[in-house]
Order: C-alpha cells, then structure tokens, then sequence
C-alpha cells in the first residue's frame, strides 16, 4: 500500500512541479516588465502646464498623471487584492460561463489555464519585489553610470541589475516558497496535484494518513529550495 | 581660446531659482575652485555641466565649440549628451563607486564599453593595463582586485578619481571630494589632487578646504545665493576678499 501511495503522490507532485516551474519561467521576466510599467513617467498630458502652474487644479492633475503607471498599478492592485483561488476560477471557468466558449477545452487545458493564473498572481507580487529592489539601488549609482558615458541600457545591466538581484534575492526566496504551497490551488479545477492525490485514497481506501504523507513532499521541496536561497546569497555575498 | 566658456546659466527647481547668470572661462592646464556655503548653487552648477541637471537658460563651449545651448533643443537629445559630456568627468562627494566591481573592473568597465561600442579600438588587455597604471599613479597598485567595501573611504574616492581619468576627459570635476571623509583621510586625496594640478590637468574643484582651494587653484570663485560674488586669483579671494559676503562667509569660515 505505502508504494502504491508513494508512486500516486509522486503523479501528483509531478503536476505540482511542472506548475511550479512554469509559473517562475514566465513570471519572473513578466514581472520586471511591469515593474518597469509601475515606474514609467510618461506624462501626455504634460504640455497643459506650458505657461503657468494652478496647483490643486484639473489641468495641473492631468498633466502630471501617468497612464501607464497608473493602469499598472490598478491592475496590481486588483491582482493582489483578490485570492488566487478565485482568479482560477475566473480564468478557467468564466470563458465558458460568461461567452459560451469553453477555450480550454484541450487535452492540457486545465493545466494551461492554470498557468496563466499563476504567472500573472506572481509576476504582480514580483513586480513589487523588483521595484523596491530598483528604487533601493542609490541615485548616485546611475548618475556614475551617466557621467562615464554609459547608456540606460548599459546602466541597467551592468550596474543596477546585480544589485538589484542581491536585494531581492531574501524576499523572493519568501515568495517562491509561497508558490510551492500555492500549487495546492490547482485542486479547485481538478487538476491532480499533491493534495488531490492524497486525499483520493481517503474516497478508494477509507485512509488518511496518505493527506498527511503529502507535508512530507511539500517539506523536501522546499528544504531543496532553501539549500539553493542560500547558496545564491552566499555567491552574491562578495560585495555590499 | 579657453578650454571651456561657460555664460549666462539659469537654473530653476520649481519656483526656487538656484543659478542666476552664471558666466566664467577656464583655461587648458588651470585648477579652478569655487567655494560658497551649502545651498549656495555650486554643486547644481557642477552637475549642469556634466549634464545631471539641464540648465533653463545659457550656453556651454568646449574648445570654442558649442555644446549646450538651451535655446537649441537639438542639443538635449540622449545620445548627443552621451558623447558630450565625455568631455567632463565628476568626482563624486560619497566616490558612488560600483560595488560588485573590483577597483581595477571600476576603473576599466566604461572604457571598455566605449570600446567595444566604436568597434573595440583598445584590445581588454590594453585597457586594463591603462587602468593598473591609473590605480598606481593613485598610490593602490596593491589594492586593484579589492572590492569597494574593502578599502577606506580615502582609498575609494582615490579609485573614484582613476575612474573618472579613465575616459581621459578634457575637465575633471570635483564635488567636495573629502566632504564624505574623516580628517584623518583627507590629507591622502588632497595630495592626490594637488599631484593632478601639478601635472596640468584642467580641473573645476567644488570645496570647502580654504587653504588647499588658494594653495591649488589658479583661480577662484565665490558663490552665494546662485550668483558669482567674486572670481579671481586664489590669494585675492581668499586673504583679500573685496566683496562684502565674501568677507563673511570667509570669517564665519575662520572661526570654525
């Protein structure tokens, strides 16, 4: 039976895993995207200051307001200020709810539909995580880069990139040991993952301890990660 | 022909206007300081010449060539800035060196991008020879593969100095380079610097160190409220300030 159970829950964390990786694969390159989007200072409407400045006025509101940071931010807000169960359920469901038009239909749309959840829940809550890591580079460091000659290309790359990592390596490492347990949410749109599995035994075989097995897997996954955190931190350790 | 010419800079921030028609010249091979209180405009007019700020009114020449003028928009564009201000190199008052570089890769790293960029005229090898060389001259040889936070606040401004060198700019600008030091080490930055005046380098230094400002530079200028109050010889400046607020502020300076 424990073999049985242990191969059944290895399925599971098969679907947790190949979850896991995706989401980070998508989501963190998404991430500094609109982190980046958070920060633009666009401001169209800046020529309605040409002449004279009326602080408080509609005018002066529009000229400085910046869309693309302003929408970034909204859609952040929402993303993060909703659960990620529900957003599942929109995602997966509400196409064929609302439209009549169930587009994952698929052989691997579940698991589709669950990634896209997951990487747009998670580069919102890396974005974050990178602009603090961005904005906590000092000023001045930019400003060497400009005075050597250094295009903003070449500043982000080979100055703040680095420092920023090191930054953010401590509160991502939070967040990505979030994301392992998270995958536990794929269950509500009946995708087997590890919790799924072990609670399937409970139905067949009237036996609970496979549920409480599965901490085991969720333990050793994360312990790997904490192992790799660490390392990393220690590799980038060479300079303050 | 001076070297640089710098006439009538405004600058604004908001409604705080904190440059008004700034006007002077200086010289190939001259050292000029320019002293004032916090607040005065000083590091502001530093920053507009190396283009971190961009200034509303005025015009600055290089070799009797134009290079900012803000009445022409064609000279504010990106990359025409990039090449620009490559005439200037700064001299930060806390050295903002890049801190997961060595201080040779600090010296070397725009030098080798600026390289690479015009079609690698300078081999890697024959950059960082340049920048040992540049270190040596600086007094750390022995400190080349040290990281920044491994070297005292003297020895870093020392690699901030190689690395402004590094582009071979025509002015190199000093903003309170020893503000950020302990007594005790800013004796070895001022040599430095003195060793730089000595072999002609044209230098524009923001300091508030009186007596290495007269002994350095061939000319001096006294800032107060973002205009020029007085400009000319270190000694008459310094020790016989014609101006009213220059006597103050140089009083004020003696009792501290």
């Amino acid at each position: 039976m424990f073999w049985t159970v242990t191969l059944s829950l290895l399925k599971g964390l098969g679907a947790a895993t190949q979850l896991f990786f995706l989401t980070l694969l998508f989501a963190l390159p998404l991430g500094l995207v609109i982190a980046f989007g958070s920060m633009n200072k666009w401001q169209p409407f800046r020529f309605l200051l040409y002449g004279q400045e009326h602080p408080g006025s509609v005018t002066s509101w529009l000229a400085g307001w910046r869309p693309i940071s302003w929408i970034t931010n909204v859609v952040v807000w929402i993303i993060r200020g909703t659960p990620l169960m529900l957003q599942l359920i929109i995602i997966f469901y509400g196409p064929g709810l609302w439209f009549d038009n169930n587009i994952w239909a698929f052989s691997s749309g579940r698991m589709f539909a669950c990634t896209l959840a997951f990487v747009i829940n998670y580069a919102c809550y890396f974005s974050v995580i990178y602009r603090g890591g961005i904005e906590g580079v000092p000023v001045g460091q930019r400003e060497a880069g400009e005075v050597l000659g250094m295009t903003r290309r070449q500043i982000f790359f080979k100055i703040t990139l680095l420092q920023m990592v090191k930054r953010v390596v401590p509160p991502m490492s939070n967040e990505i040991i979030t994301l392992v347990k998270d995958t536990s949410l794929a269950r509500i749109i009946a995708i087997t993952e590890l919790i799924k599995a072990g609670e399937a035994f409970m139905k067949s075989d009237g036996i609970t301890w496979p549920l409480f097995y599965t901490a085991v897997y969720y333990l050793l996954f994360v312990g790997i990660l904490t192992i790799l955190f660490n390392r990393l931190e220690r590799k980038l350790s060479y300079f303050r | 022909m001076s070297i640089l010419e710098v006439s009538h800079i405004e600058k604004h921030f908001g409604a705080t206007q904190v440059l008004t028609d700034i006007s002077f010249s200086l010289e190939k091979g001259q050292a000029l300081s320019i002293i004032g209180s916090s607040g005065s405009g000083k590091t502001t007019l530093l920053r507009c010449l190396n283009f971190l700020e961009t200034p509303d009114r005025g015009t600055i020449s290089v070799n009797g060539t134009p290079i900012f003028d803000a009445a022409d928009s064609t000279t504010k564009s990106e990359a025409e800035i990039r090449q620009k201000r490559l005439h200037f190199g700064l001299v930060f008052q806390n050295f903002n060196l890049f801190p997961q570089y060595t201080a040779l890769q600090n010296v070397t790293l725009a030098r080798e991008l600026l390289s690479k960029e015009q079609g690698g005229g300078e081999t890697k090898a024959e950059i960082e020879t340049a920048g040992r060389e540049l270190l040596a001259q600086m007094g750390l040889a022995d400190r080349a593969d040290h990281y920044p936070h491994q070297l005292s606040g003297g020895q870093q401004q020392r690699v901030a100095i190689a690395r402004a060198l590094a582009l071979q700019p025509d002015i190199l600008c000093f903003d309170e380079p020893t503000s950020a030091l302990d007594p005790e080490l800013t004796g070895e930055v001022l040599k430095v610097i003195r060793s730089l005046a000595e072999k002609k380098t044209t230098m524009i230094i923001v300091t508030h160190e009186m007596a290495f400002a007269r002994d350095v530079a061939d000319q001096v200028i006294f800032m107060d409220g973002g205009v020029i109050v007085e400009q000319g010889d270190p000694h008459q400046v310094i020790d016989h300030p014609r101006e009213e607020r220059t006597k103050q502020f140089l009083s004020r300076y003696a009792e501290n």
